[in-house]
């Protein structure tokens, strides 16, 4: 199967979050695109020369120094996409973002607007109904004893069930909503 | 005596054809086209109001309408009281024309927003608030106004409700308006013990206003128009839609402080401290927002900074004593920051939500007429000759020199003039020239004439208005007529120091230096730490100190130190050392017998 997220981050995985970060703070700095190339590159070039150290004591103390002058050399006012956490179009249309239970209480003649869906709701939500002891039976079971350690949920175990929370998911409401 | 009773019918006309959407328009049963009716309502009302404006340049008739008096006591009468003088005549056409061009913009950018008819309804209740607060002649009908504009500059900056800094944003803006209001209330409160009346033409001049009412009045300005001290919430106020920006934070609701003091000057023009220090504030705030505009990389940030550099201008010219040259600076600037944030509105739908002019670049070929009007509307920021910005902006800047007031003040306007130049060179130039750094596949286009129209007749107002506005009105105090060449151009010298040092620095910004953090750019990155020293200190020792006061002051102090602890205290160390004889031996219990019985016996005798 596909790796799993840990409740922990690998080597690999910081010296990776710290290339990263420092060739987006770089585009931060070096607005035009040919000196930003030049520095990657020898942003790069610094990486790549300890890219075979198999100390882990040196490795962890280089990464370390590396961090130190991340913070040291970081742009005040980053690039941030404007839908990531801290851009400018972020949770915009958060307060569109209804949950489905309102559905419930539209006027037959809103619902009238959509047949086919309302037709076969409330048969969906019998289904939900049926599955959720067993969902919350196998969540029960899976999570070790003192709480979860990562965010993601099991697929469904046996034949005929669902999968955990499956019912959250579909009816979760679009990115950018009409 | 007919032309008074054209002047107040027509100025009334038009508040009643903005007030009619909202009576009516709820009513209605076809909900699906009210932004188009209520920008045709703004438009006509614009139209109207062309009729008083021109009436009062051609025959300079003002006039002073009260309608009903609320009794409040039999001795302080509050009417209904309207003045239409040069001030509120020349205001109504510039704020109508500007909402005009911004509404029937936000019809195409709000389109795809589900609640459109609310947004109109709140710009319009701005509208109408911030007309009420202008026309007004007394400061109880003013006060109605400035709470209307804080209270829907609330709501519309924190429009997108979901996200959190927006409501931080809405938040701050609010708290700052309230610090601002204090001394609008205190002043208003001073004016009616001393004088009786909040009518403004009642107040009789006495010859030295006391300082403390006029200190209230720019406290009141302060806050409202984002002075030094109370302007964080001007950046983060655009959080809010363009639209927003644009009309709210940049041509109206920011100028209601100054108006105050344009309607105050009577009061202010005989103190000398108050005058001197509006002097100085305008000046610190002019630069300290300057200096932050320079390393701003987010588009609307730039023009709210511009904003902002730009109203403590104005309150320099109020601290120069010339009402009339700010009010003139009101009027140019509303046209040329509308059409910059409508412009930059354009520019950010166009490129998919981008704001941040790092990844703008080459927009002069993508959007032709968008980035004319932007080079235009920087132009006139600038000050260039005979656009509309020259005109007031020039005049104060003579008016400054030649004034002999204040040096101090004079160098920072005059190096704030240079860094204006700077930033918005930088942003022209990072933003249209140059290759493309956008994201390739954005729908980068005008062809809409929602679009161009506001924004080339906004561009016709940036380049007229100042020309026009000077012809038709004749200036109340005499402008400065003769001064040496270097004083007469010193603001276009300066604003040249600024082009070069912008053209130096987009230079440097080519060459292959490693970059780094330097101590001038995070102090102009993170707005002079004026927001962490603030607002965490300034909380944090006031919910201390009622901590402090519940706990410590009360149940500590109180109930126990004044009580049984303190008794305690008082009595431990005699406590202390009388415990040492307590040894459990009859000898030294014997002696201390003896010896008391000897002391009473000593004392007897």
């Amino acid at each position: 199967g596909e790796p799993q997220m840990a409740a922990y981050l690998t080597h690999q995985q910081k010296v990776l979050r710290l290339y990263k970060k420092s060739l987006r703070h770089l585009e931060s700095w070096c607005i035009y695109r040919d000196k930003y190339r030049y520095f990657a590159c020898l942003l790069r070039e610094r990486f790549d020369k300890n890219k075979d150290v198999k100390d882990m004591v040196k490795a962890t103390e280089l990464l370390k120094a590396g961090e130190e002058e991340f913070w040291a050399n970081q742009h005040p006012q980053p690039y941030i996409f404007p839908d990531s956490p801290g851009g400018t179009s972020y949770e915009r249309y958060e307060c569109y973002k209804i949950p489905e239970w309102c559905l419930d209480y539209w006027h037959p003649s809103e619902k009238a607007m959509y047949p086919d869906y309302f037709a076969k709701r409330e048969q969906w939500k019998k289904l939900q109904r049926e599955s959720w002891d067993k969902e919350i039976k196998q969540l029960e079971e899976e999570t070790p004893a003192d709480g979860p350690s990562t965010e993601a949920l099991p697929p469904a175990r046996k034949e005929g069930h669902l999968p955990p929370l499956w019912w959250q998911y579909v009816t979760r409401p679009r990115e950018i909503p009409m | 005596m007919e032309t008074t009773l054209l002047l107040n019918t027509s100025l009334l006309l038009t508040l009643a054809i903005i007030l009619t959407p909202t009576l009516l328009l709820p009513m209605s049963k076809t909900s699906s086209n009210s932004p188009t009716t209520i920008t045709r309502t703004v438009k006509t009302a614009f139209l109207i109001s062309l009729v008083p404006m021109t009436l009062f340049m051609l025959s300079g008739t003002e006039s002073i309408t009260s309608y009903w008096e609320w009794k409040f006591t039999t001795n302080f009468k509050i009417p209904l009281s309207f003045k239409m003088d040069q001030y509120s005549m020349m205001f109504f056409p510039i704020a109508l024309f500007v909402t005009w061009s911004i509404l029937q913009f936000a019809t195409w950018y709000m389109a795809s927003e589900p609640h459109i008819t609310k947004f109109f309804f709140y710009l319009l209740t701005f509208l109408i608030a911030m007309l009420i607060l202008t026309i007004a002649n007394n400061m109880f009908l003013l006060f109605i106004g400035w709470e209307g504009v804080g209270m829907m500059s609330f709501l519309l900056i924190g429009w997108w409700q979901g996200r959190a800094e927006a409501n931080t944003a809405a938040l701050q803006a609010v708290l700052y308006n309230r610090i601002g209001d204090i001394g609008l209330i205190l002043s208003m409160a001073w004016l009616a013990s001393t004088m009786n009346t909040w009518e403004m033409q009642q107040a009789p001049l006495p010859t030295q206003t006391p300082t403390l009412p006029l200190l209230g009045l720019i406290l009141a300005a302060t806050g409202k128009s984002a002075q030094f001290g109370l302007h964080p919430w001007l950046p983060a106020a655009m959080e809010g839609p363009t639209p927003v920006s644009a009309l709210l934070h940049s041509s109206t609701m920011v100028v209601a402080g100054i108006f105050l003091l344009i309607r105050t000057h009577p009061l202010l023009a005989n103190n000398p401290t108050a005058l001197t220090l509006c002097l100085c504030l305008g000046a610190l705030s002019t630069l300290f927002a300057a200096t932050c505009a320079l390393t701003q990389n987010d588009i609307k940030k730039i023009i709210a900074f511009s904003t902002s550099s730009q109203l403590g201008l104005m309150m320099v010219t109020i601290g120069l004593n010339l009402p009339q040259l700010a009010f003139l600076h009101i009027s140019t600037h509303a046209f040329f920051k509308a059409m910059l944030f409508l412009c930059s509105g354009t520019i950010i739908h166009s490129l998919n939500g981008e704001q941040d002019i790092r990844k703008m670049g080459g927009l002069q070929k993508m959007l032709p007429t968008t980035t004319s009007c932007l080079t235009i509307g920087n132009l006139a920021l600038m000050g260039t000759p005979f656009l509309a910005g020259f005109y007031s902006k020039d005049l104060i800047i003579e008016s400054l020199n030649t004034s002999y007031l204040n040096t101090w003040a004079l160098l920072l306007t005059l190096l704030a003039t240079s860094f204006t130049a700077t930033y918005s060179l930088r942003m022209t130039l990072l933003v249209q020239t140059g290759f493309p750094r956008t994201p390739t596949n954005s729908p980068t286009n005008e062809n809409n004439p929602m679009i161009t129209n506001p924004i080339t007749r906004l561009a016709l107002g940036s380049i007229l208005a100042g020309l026009l506005i000077t012809s038709y009105i004749t200036p109340t105090k005499t402008p400065p007529m003769t001064m040496p060449t270097t004083t007469k151009t010193a603001a276009v010298i300066a604003t040249a120091l600024g082009i070069a040092l912008a053209m130096e620095l987009s230079t440097m910004t080519h060459t292959l230096t490693y970059p780094k953090q330097n101590p001038h750019l995070n102090f102009s990155s993170s707005l002079g730490y004026f927001n962490p020293l603030m607002h965490r200190p300034n909380t944090t020792n006031l919910l201390n100190s009622g901590q402090k006061i519940a706990s410590h002051l009360i149940d500590l102090s109180w109930y126990k130190k004044m009580g049984p602890e303190g008794l305690t205290d008082l009595q431990l160390m005699a406590i202390k050392t009388s415990t040492t004889l307590h040894t459990g031996l009859i000898k030294t219990y014997l002696g201390s017998f003896a010896l008391s019985i000897i002391l009473i016996l000593s004392t007897q005798t």
